[in-house]
């Protein structure tokens, strides 16, 4: 039985390697190479970035490859590999492309400014490049050890390069704070994993709801249920765990000192990538535990929980923005917010695929996927220019207040534009994409407010929030385009190749808001995505 | 096919100055050299020298595609032009043969009989503008002789002119010009930049808008083309816009002229109203008329030749072959008489305005103030003319009331003129006032019904106006600036040419013949006119004034002519200063006067058997050749009768001429005769003279004290009724403001700022959670945790 296992396990691995893990593949060889030429002083000659870039490159040509493989057999049948272990459909391959792209786009930010130097690239790039791969990980995660595996797998690197700037004090309490806060909220996390696993005699997310109506006495998954509740237990630890990674409410502690003590190249990775994972894993584990009519009374109260942990979340991350004077820190309550508006998505999610009238609203499902995906999008363009430009007026002024942003304008345009794209979308402001975005997610609301009352509340906070956040973004730009630069100010000097990379930024947060071909295009793969992962409830 | 044709060449004649100007005026400054570059004043001349060109070709065309019928038509006319007798039976079977090629012409587009001598008019469309229900606003194109005549007459003259224009201006090319006649407010002269480039913009566009009118189909677009020489009248009188004359005569004259305009405007509407259409011709597609015009829809008795009309006395309005045209109800469609004058002496105003006549002269003196290429260009030979062009153009709608209104504005104007310019002392407003006075003979021609005499006038005047104009601006630029005459004086050996084509320029506005049948253009024209109004006034007798005025008049002409050629080249100088640094012009300017001198001399060569009568008359209207007899109502001779007393006019008008010649020699040729103690003695006549006749101050009396006193009062009532009403309001709602804002800032701002200050610290308590201290956070997760188990399990029992 045992050499049967590993048969398959086998047949499987070679089977599934080229096809269907091909760009966590190129990632891994890509880490052993650079850590080869580091070995054989190769590094001097060939600056580690390029073999990162070219890596990240092959990674993302490999998901593209299984992008259009997939696309052109439409309807393919979603498929499990590994052992079960993962699963491979649009969802997955959506988020690998997401994250390879990103991957580049921060490798190619690292360089402009210079983190790190020469001496570390390997060391960095091979936490940036493991990092991801621990999120694609999470992307396809079909069983909770995968769940874990990628959670922690995307963690670890994290932690290390939060304090890679080993000088300073604040880099290394951060990273300190960060991988004792992470420690502590893995360990509630396993445990909740184990719980789960235990009641329901099995890991595979994609069974969850089946077994939990089996072990249910009475059929009905109700709290009366010894077994219902331990699970339910379960499930809430899982989500602190997840929480944890998405930064939400009130497990949100270590990001604004994580960003703060974090250089602003990495904390744009972490709010952006490490979020996208999580909410990859939260979709899976959410549509697991869903589509059975047994759970699905538990499951809308879970989805009005999240609704409700939605709203404090981003009603939190704006009013604590306020009063910040470090503009990292201010970006990372952003970042909690904008977590928050994601929040939503899933709880709108829930409530629709949990309602009597699921099989009707199949459109209406898709498409809330698709907005948050369509969200995850133009959050990368506009949280990394938001991020990128920090970095870039940091590398002249030495100062990451908001103070030092004062006049930016008279100084460099190319970077004081693209800041203000990126705050303008990330207020939501039309025409930019985060506007597109986020009227994808609050319809999607909307849509579930009709099956739910407590979904018009969370719509309301959601847009109320967005007025709240209009104040603490706009002092920047009233800093940036309206004060006098003080005169002893650094000044700051745009060499090309950087205003180049963040005008492209914004050209495409511009573009994914006014482009309709491009709009269209990337809501209909988004929302196939979805329906790709819907697959799972489907049977 | 030839319509195209001509329509082709007379197009890029019309379009170049407009490309030129839109040129000059944007690009023409950058240059290397932008203030001293000529690089647009020649262009201007290429795009209006090509314009001759194309013209010429397009006259020539027009002639061979109808094989210069209407120059062979005329050929009878000879022997009467030589002032000879012999007319008679031979002149009836021209005469006849005249009516015939004369309806065809008017029906040109269909009658297919018209092939046998050729088509002589075309018309269509270049452009429709816009569509209001039946009234269509087009930009159309009307060609016939006349119209290529003006073409090549307006274009060759603008050639010479721009030409000359190039050295006369030249003292703009400068960054710095010193306009000595200006003064700022602490009496120094006024210093700016030269406007070289823009001069030659300005003249391009003119030409341009002169050519379109010239060129214009319909009425509403010789209105358009109207208004925009008269904008460019406007420019070119305030080129030095800095002197205070120069801004005020430009305004003089655009405001006189919207005078006219008014009036015009007034015929516009009478003739839309009733004719529903604006278009002179009829558009014809395949013979088949689409579009009918204006001149085809009145049509004239047999006998009489007046219009036809109805029983009540309205005229009727017919279709192109002359049935009546019936309205919806299916009457007979006419318009009434009276509005039928009115519409004609409208847009008479108009030509009045623009033609200078009684009593809107007094603009076209003061806009001498312009640069003098100016006023040889646009307020003699072509601008002013256009006055007369468009009564010419207009004239078969034109009832006997208003051609008699016609008649005597042109003899009251060429009188009034003619006595001014006698007693005028600066050069250029002597011809001006000689302008005016020839402008009222080409309109007493008009309206006398010597239709071609005034157009025949038009063409020879513009020659030798333009000639003269070009020469005074030669005596000043040689003189520096000076332009009075009493300053002048012998001046002929200093500049001979000048003087010389000058000479040439006086003989032919007298009138004066030659030998070998070279006379001057003069002669044939002014004697066609004198002829056409003896004629009238034998029919006529009541109406005599018209034929004493104007032979009196030429004898005043040929006087104060004369008078300023001897005051300017003649005798010794009498500003010493002023004579030793005057000099000949440099050859661009003076090549044009001797270019000029030729046609000014010879133009008419032939008289009304040679070329340039018979271009102009081959489509004059067809009611002229038999002239108009209808019961009760003024006499139209007919061409024979005009001819009849061709040579007894001739006669009186040239002992006129030769009179007023010898004594404007005695007078100022010789020195027998003190003309200052002339001057004393007859002081009351010579100061009601040199103050115009009081033209200005009476105008000033009529209407502008009486404006001011009612400006005055409307300012009284303005200050002291309106404003206190709205100084009143203003302070009530400053009152109400103050209100407004209190609760603004108390209510509406305290409960924003209070929501704001919840927020804010809101925000601010939130921060004391996060304090950094790690113990606490993870103590969070744990208590985090909890809570939620606590309120998952409270919330969702059972």
């Amino acid at each position: 039985m045992f050499s049967d296992l590993l048969n398959k396990l086998n047949s499987d691995t070679t089977g599934s390697l080229q096809h269907h893990f091909g760009a966590e593949l190129w990632l891994s060889v890509t880490i052993v190479v650079m850590l080869l030429f580091r070995l054989l002083s190769l590094d001097r000659f060939v600056p580690t970035f390029i073999v990162a870039l070219v890596g990240a490159a092959a990674a993302g040509w490999a998901a593209f490859g299984q992008f259009s493989e997939i696309v052109a057999a439409d309807g393919v049948a979603p498929l499990t590999f590994f052992g079960d272990m993962l699963r491979h459909d649009l969802f997955s391959v959506f988020f690998r492309i997401f994250l390879a792209l990103f991957l580049i786009l921060t490798i190619a930010l690292t360089v402009l400014t210079g983190i790190p130097d020469n001496e570390d690239a390997p060391d960095f790039y091979s936490l940036l490049l493991g990092a991801t791969i621990g999120m694609m990980i999470m992307a396809s995660a079909n069983n909770l050890l995968m769940l874990f595996l990628g959670v922690e797998m995307a963690s670890v690197p994290s932690y290390a390069m939060v304090g890679f700037l080993k000088g300073r004090k604040p880099s290394s309490e951060a990273a300190l704070k960060y991988v004792v806060y992470g420690a502590g909220a893995a360990g509630v996390m396993l445990y909740g994993i184990s719980l789960v696993a235990g009641v329901l005699g099995t890991g595979d997310m994609s069974l969850m709801a089946e077994r939990l109506s089996i072990v249910a006495e009475s059929g009905s998954a109700g709290f009366g249920d010894p077994e219902v509740r331990t699970v339910a237990l379960g499930v809430m630890l899982v989500m602190v765990g997840l929480a944890f990674k998405l930064s939400l409410v009130p497990f949100h502690f270590w990001c604004p000192d994580a960003f703060e003590g974090a250089s602003a190249e990495v904390a744009g990775f972490l709010s952006v990538a490490s979020k996208a994972g999580a909410f990859a894993l939260l979709v899976r584990f959410c549509i697991g535990l869903s589509g059975v009519p047994a759970t699905a009374e538990l499951m809308t109260a879970f989805g009005i929980g999240l609704g409700a942990i939605a709203c404090v979340t981003a009603t939190f991350g704006n009013l604590a923005a306020y009063t910040q004077r470090n503009i990292k820190r201010l970006l990372a309550y952003s970042t909690i917010a904008h977590a928050g508006y994601m929040l939503m998505a899933v709880a709108a999610l829930l409530v629709m695929i949990n309602s009597g009238s699921a099989k009707a609203l199949t459109h209406d499902i898709n498409a809330c996927i698709g907005g948050l995906l369509y969200y995850l999008a133009v959050y990368l363009f506009m949280n990394l220019g938001a991020f990128a430009v920090v970095a870039l007026v940091r590398n002249y002024t030495f100062n990451e207040d908001v103070d030092s942003f004062k006049g930016l304008i008279g100084q460099s345009p190319a970077l004081c534009i693209t800041m203000l794209v990126c705050l303008f979308s990330l207020i939501g402001v039309p025409p930019f994409g985060g506007w597109v975005g986020k009227f994808m997610i609050f319809a999607s609301v909307y849509k579930a407010a009709q099956l739910h009352w407590a979904m018009y509340v969370v719509l309301a906070v959601g847009g109320l929030n967005t007025v709240f956040s209009v104040f603490y973004y706009l002092r920047i730009i009233r800093a940036m385009v309206l004060e006098e630069r003080p005169a002893d100010a650094p000044s700051v000097k745009l060499p090309s190749m950087e205003g180049y990379y963040v005008c492209v930024l914004a050209g495409m947060v511009l573009l994914l808001g006014l482009a309709p071909g491009l709009v269209n295009g990337l809501t209909a793969i988004a929302s196939k995505a979805g329906d790709s992962v819907m697959a799972v409830i489907g049977r | 096919m030839v319509g195209e044709t001509l329509k082709f060449w007379l197009m890029i004649a019309w379009l170049l100055p407009l490309a030129g100007f839109a040129v000059e005026i944007f690009f023409g400054f950058y240059s290397k050299n932008p203030r001293g570059s000529k690089a647009a004043a020649w262009m201007a001349v290429a795009c209006i020298g090509i314009g001759f060109l194309c013209s010429a070709n397009a006259l020539r065309i027009w002639g061979n595609a109808n094989e210069w019928c209407v120059l062979e038509s005329h050929d009878t006319h000879g022997e009467h032009a030589e002032g000879e007798d012999g007319h008679g039976e031979e002149a009836h079977e021209h005469k006849a043969a005249d009516e015939n090629s004369h309806d065809e012409h008017a029906v040109s587009a269909t009658d297919h009989d018209a092939e046998k001598t050729g088509q002589t008019a075309y018309s269509g469309e270049i452009y429709r503008l816009a569509t209001f229900g039946s009234l269509t606003i087009a930009m159309d194109y009307y060609i016939d002789s006349l119209t290529l005549v003006m073409f090549t007459m307006v274009t060759f003259i603008a050639t010479c002119i721009h030409l000359f224009a190039i050295g006369y201006m030249s003292d703009e090319l400068v960054d710095d010009y010193v306009d000595h006649f200006a003064h700022t407010a602490d009496g120094k002269h006024v210093h700016r930049p030269g406007r070289f480039y823009r001069f030659f913009a300005f003249l391009s566009l003119f030409c341009f808008a002169m050519l379109g009118l010239v060129l214009a189909g319909n009425i509403f677009q010789v209105f358009i083309f109207w208004e925009l020489v008269g904008i460019c009248s406007f420019l070119l009188i305030g080129f030095y816009t800095e002197r205070k004359s120069a801004s005020n005569a430009a305004n003089k004259a655009f405001i006189m002229n919207r005078i006219g305009d008014f009036g015009f405007l007034i015929g516009l509407m009478v003739l839309w109203t009733f004719f529903g259409t604006f278009r002179f011709g009829d558009t014809a597609q395949d013979n088949v008329v689409t579009e009918q015009g204006l001149f085809s829809m009145v049509h004239r008795d047999a006998e009489s030749h007046d219009f036809m009309t109805d029983a009540d006395g309205e005229v009727l309005i017919t279709d192109p072959s002359g049935h009546v045209l019936k309205d919806e109800a299916g009457k007979a469609r006419t318009i009434p008489y009276f509005l039928l004058v009115i519409a004609g002496l409208g847009v008479f105003a108009g030509c009045v305005g623009k033609s200078a006549q009684f009593p809107l002269q007094t603009w076209l003196p003061d806009a001498m103030e312009g640069p003098t290429p100016v006023s040889a260009l646009v307020h003699s030979a072509t601008m002013v003319a256009a006055g007369v062009y468009l009564a010419g153009r207009f004239f078969p709608m034109f009832a006997h009331e208003v051609l008699l209104t016609i008649a005597y504005t042109g003899c009251i104007t060429l009188f009034i003129a003619a006595t001014i310019a006698v007693v005028a002392t600066d050069i250029k407003k002597v011809l001006a006032y000689s302008t005016i006075s020839q402008l009222g003979y080409m309109m007493l021609g008009i309206g006398v019904f010597g239709w071609a005499a005034g157009l025949f006038h038009l063409i020879t005047h513009a020659f030798f106006k333009s000639l003269m104009f070009l020469c005074s601006g030669s005596v000043i630029h040689g003189c520096h600036h000076e332009q009075e005459m009493p300053k002048m004086g012998g001046l002929l050996k200093k500049m001979p040419i000048t003087a010389l084509t000058m000479l040439i320029g006086v003989f032919a506005i007298s009138g004066f013949p030659m030998l070998f049948g070279l006379h001057f253009s003069g002669f044939h024209s002014k004697d066609a006119i004198v002829a056409s109004a003896l004629a009238f006034v034998i029919a006529n007798p009541i109406h005599y004034l018209l034929f004493v005025i104007p032979l009196l008049t030429a004898g005043i002409t040929a006087f104060y002519m004369f008078r300023l050629w001897f005051f300017t080249f003649w005798g010794a100088p009498r500003d010493q200063h002023v004579h030793d640094h005057a000099h000949e012009s440099p050859w661009i300017m003076a090549a044009p006067l001797v270019i000029l001198a030729v046609p000014a001399w010879l133009c008419a060569y032939g008289g009304e058997s040679g070329f340039l009568y018979g271009m102009l008359t081959g489509d004059e209207p067809a009611h002229l050749a038999t002239g108009v007899t209808a019961a009760g109502k003024i006499v139209l001779p007919s061409h024979h009768e005009i001819h009849q007393v061709h040579g007894d006019a001739g006669v009186l008008a040239l002992l006129a001429a030769f009179s007023g010649a010898l004594i404007a020699y005695i007078l100022y040729g010789t020195t027998l005769v003190n003309v200052e103690a002339m001057k004393k003695q007859m002081s009351i006549v010579h100061g009601f003279l040199t103050n115009k006749w009081h033209f200005d101050d009476l105008y000033d009396a009529l209407f502008m004290r009486p404006a001011h006193k009612v400006a005055a009062f409307c300012a009284w009532i303005d200050k002291t009724i309106f404003d206190t009403i709205l100084h009143g309001l203003a302070k009530a709602m400053i009152v109400i403001a103050n209100w407004d804002r209190m609760f603004d800032e108390k209510f509406v701002d305290g409960f924003v700022n209070l929501v704001g200050d919840a927020t804010q610290s809101v925000g601010s308590s939130l921060k004391v959670v996060q304090t950094g201290k790690l113990r606490q956070y993870v103590m969070f997760i744990v208590l985090g945790v909890v809570a939620l188990f606590a309120v998952v399990f409270s919330t969702f029992p059972g």
